[in-house]
């Protein structure tokens, strides 16, 4: 559904839009942005579970078979208890299903997880990634046009020509919501900004 | 005439917001939903990937019961089913919703202009 409403937000004409409303788009992309972030880190903590997991089955071998351990009751209390199988364990699988596997089948099924895990990240992460460009480029069309607002009040409408002919960012009839890199363009409005106002 | 729109526009308002209410608690309910749905999903590829002779047990209560793996198959089929008929009845419902906010919206809107013209005659 998110992949969905990026496709449109991306359709929507910048230059249509006034200022309140960039603000708001901006903001709802960040807001997405975190939202993608604290989903990639739930699930990286999944995922160390996973990875503990099988980390302990290599503890179990059929040789440990009959040795004792310290069985955790509560978090702070211990009973001792022997092992009575090493060669099998009993897995959760989700929604109150116990499997019980061989310790090799139990350390394929945390590799299935991790790498299952693994490719969700990467999408998160990338899904993530366009937001911020998408968000940085707002930000960047944004502050042209504020530009252009305090420019247009310094020097009225005649100034505001030039620098529609010398900025793409301002000319309004040519700019089909095209997404400038952030620092470069901004600069080149602050230069001229400056070069005006000394002249 | 002022205070009829007015009137008018708080009801719409009421109405609006109650929509509201109802289609964010039919969102979070799909969400759940769709949830649910993957760890169903995942369940029923792990029990697919088994042999027919493999221990399966449920979790009834503090106990384990050791199950057919079929039987487990089937139930988390159904169970799937199920799940996924609930998720096609919440998003007809989501669209419906959705539909019903614009109108109202549209009205608001309306209303608000009719409001505004005839402000400055009073």
């Amino acid at each position: 559904m998110a992949a969905k409403e990026g496709r449109v937000v991306q359709q929507i004409e910048l230059s249509s839009l006034n200022l309140p409303q960039l603000m708001q788009l901006k903001q709802q992309l960040d807001q997405e942005i975190h939202m993608f972030l604290d989903t990639s880190r739930t699930l990286r903590m999944a995922q160390t579970k996973f990875q503990d997991s099988n980390d302990c089955l290599e503890k179990i071998t059929p040789d440990s078979e009959g040795k004792t351990i310290m069985v955790p009751l509560t978090g702070s209390m211990y009973v001792p208890g022997r092992i009575a199988n090493g060669k099998s364990v009993i897995l959760d699988i989700g929604t109150g299903y116990y499997v019980q596997k061989d310790v090799d089948g139990a350390k394929d099924y945390f590799k299935r997880k991790v790498t299952f895990i693994e490719e969700q990240i990467d999408k998160v992460m990338q899904l993530s990634m366009e937001k911020s460009k998408l968000s940085r480029g707002i930000y960047a069309f944004f502050s042209s046009q504020i530009l252009e607002v305090v420019y247009q009040a310094m020097y009225g409408s005649e100034a505001q020509k030039e620098l529609n002919f010398a900025h793409p960012f301002t000319d309004n009839k040519s700019n089909k919501s095209r997404i400038y890199e952030n620092g470069l363009s901004r600069r080149m409005v602050r230069q001229q900004t400056f070069g005006e106002a000394r002249q | 005439m002022v205070e009829e729109i007015q009137n008018k526009i708080q009801l719409e308002v009421d109405k609006y917001k109650a929509v509201q209410k109802d289609y964010h608690k039919a969102l979070t309910q799909r969400q759940q939903l769709d949830g649910q749905l993957n760890e169903n999903t995942a369940v029923k590829q792990e029990l697919d990937l088994l042999q027919a002779n493999a221990e399966v047990f449920k979790l009834i209560g503090p106990v384990l019961v050791k199950q057919d793996v079929e039987d487990a198959k089937q139930n988390v089929a159904k169970r799937m089913d199920y799940i996924r008929s609930e998720l096609k009845r919440i998003d007809d419902m989501i669209t419906s919703l959705d539909k019903k906010q614009d109108t109202h919206r549209e009205t608001i809107s309306k209303l608000q202009q009719q409001f505004q013209q005839i402000q400055p005659k009073n």
